[in-house]
């Protein structure tokens, strides 16, 4: 910052920075600020500095009490967001897991082009089997095969569901049958998944697999205790 | 509730509150709403549109708490520096209708004691801050005071202290670069 008023130099945005978190630019530079804030990592520091630092100017302002139905109405705005960002209904609304889901047709295209390669891979005598597990809006979430040979299935995620809060456990359920539990699954990659010996028999055509949505760490119960997030019956190729 | 304490607390909703955790955001609404809202009514000047942007300031906390930084931000300076930009920006959308409501008319002055600034944990900041504002000359620090707290452009300070533009721009400029040196220290 040029100390001498008269022609600044404002090279690494120390003046903008100070400025904007004053609050003296107008909208126009307000807006290449915000821009700026972006992608320019040191602008954004001396922002953070500025905030920090000036903050404080507002412990002199009052409080004042806001309205009685204040967060009422907060509230009915993100019910409506929610709404708007996940039209499904039933159960499906009242998912916070569900805020925010994209399906992205490129990570559904590259979803099912990972579970080609990797079934092409296979160089078997005995043929995989694979099953298509689908969201209940009928759009593919999972992609899973399984391998025989070695008694694993494979499961790739379609899209990404984004979970922090719970897990997302995968079954297989043979026809007429109850679920036996094949573990947990991430959402975000590809996960091999080790089927017990005892559980092999049920990973046949016509099985179904499905995965939940279970609290963190799996069903507690050893039954499903969810929602079924997305299921599907296993065909062969 | 002690500073250190109210600090914690509210670094906790917010976390929870980036997980998408809303009893967390009400929560956080509930110990600084006030607080945001007096910010927002002494820049807009208007109850009404200071309440509808109070809305906008916790759906933003809403979508933003996850780039909350507990180690280099204060929580409170945080929610006031959303709030602050919030309301600035409807300032200068130049929507606002009815800017010359009188501010006591309208305001409802919560009785809360201590502050704010001192529950949530900043009243340190705040005292470093009086501190090197009190250093600089008075009309520096008055400028920047004001600037800060009513959101006004270099223009309307000007007109507002009856100096010319480049004498409000030169006072602020070298306020800040004082007042930069001395927060440093």
């Amino acid at each position: 910052m040029s100390a001498n008023g008269t022609k600044d130099r404002d090279e690494h945005g120390a003046v903008t920075a100070a400025e904007y978190v004053l609050g003296v630019l107008d909208a126009a530079q307000r807006r290449a600020a915000e821009q700026r804030l972006a992608h320019d990592t040191t602008f954004a520091r001396e922002v953070a500095f500025w905030e920090e630092r000036l903050g404080p100017i507002a412990e002199s302002v009052a409080p004042v009490t806001p309205p009685q139905d204040g967060w009422a109405r907060i509230e009915r705005k993100l019910e409506r967001e929610a709404q708007a960002a996940n039209p499904r209904r039933g159960v499906w609304n009242n998912l916070p897991l569900w805020r925010g889901l994209a399906l992205a047709s490129a990570a559904l295209a590259a979803g099912c082009i990972a579970a080609f390669v990797y079934l092409v891979d296979l160089s078997g005598t005995v043929s995989p089997l694979v099953a298509r597990l689908d969201e209940q809006s009928g759009q593919p979430g999972f992609i899973a095969a399984s391998n025989p040979q070695d008694g694993s299935v494979t499961i790739v995620p379609a899209a990404l569901l984004g979970q922090a809060q719970h897990s997302l456990e995968l079954w297989v359920i043979p026809p007429g049958g109850k679920p036996h539990s094949l573990g947990l699954i991430d959402p975000d990659r590809p996960v091999k998944v080790q089927v017990p010996p005892a559980l092999q028999p049920h990973v046949s055509a016509d099985s179904t697999l499905a995965i939940t949505l279970e609290p963190l760490g799996g069903s507690p119960t050893g039954d499903p205790t969810g929602p079924i997030v997305a299921k599907g019956t296993l065909a062969a190729l | 509730m002690d500073a250190d304490t109210g600090r914690q607390q509210l670094v906790a909703a917010l976390a929870r509150v980036a997980e998408g955790d809303r009893a967390a955001l009400r929560l956080v609404y509930e110990e600084t709403a006030a607080k945001l809202l007096g910010v927002c009514l002494r820049i807009l000047k208007d109850r009404d549109e200071a309440e509808d942007v109070l809305q906008d300031v916790y759906l933003n906390v809403w979508r933003k708490a996850g780039s909350f930084d507990p180690v280099r931000a204060s929580p409170i300076t945080w929610l006031v520096a959303v709030a602050r930009n919030r309301a600035i920006d409807r300032l200068r959308s130049g929507k606002l209708i009815r800017r010359s409501a009188p501010l006591e008319e309208a305001a409802e002055i919560a009785d809360e004691a201590p502050s704010a600034f001192e529950t949530l944990g900043a009243a340190q900041d705040a005292v470093r801050l009086g501190r090197c504002l009190d250093a600089l000359e008075a009309r520096q620090s008055a400028a920047i005071k004001a600037a800060f707290l009513d959101g006004l452009t270099y223009d309307e300070l000007a007109q507002r202290g009856g100096v010319p533009l480049s004498t409000m721009k030169s006072w602020i400029r070298r306020g800040l670069a004082k007042l930069r040196a001395c927060l440093e220290q």
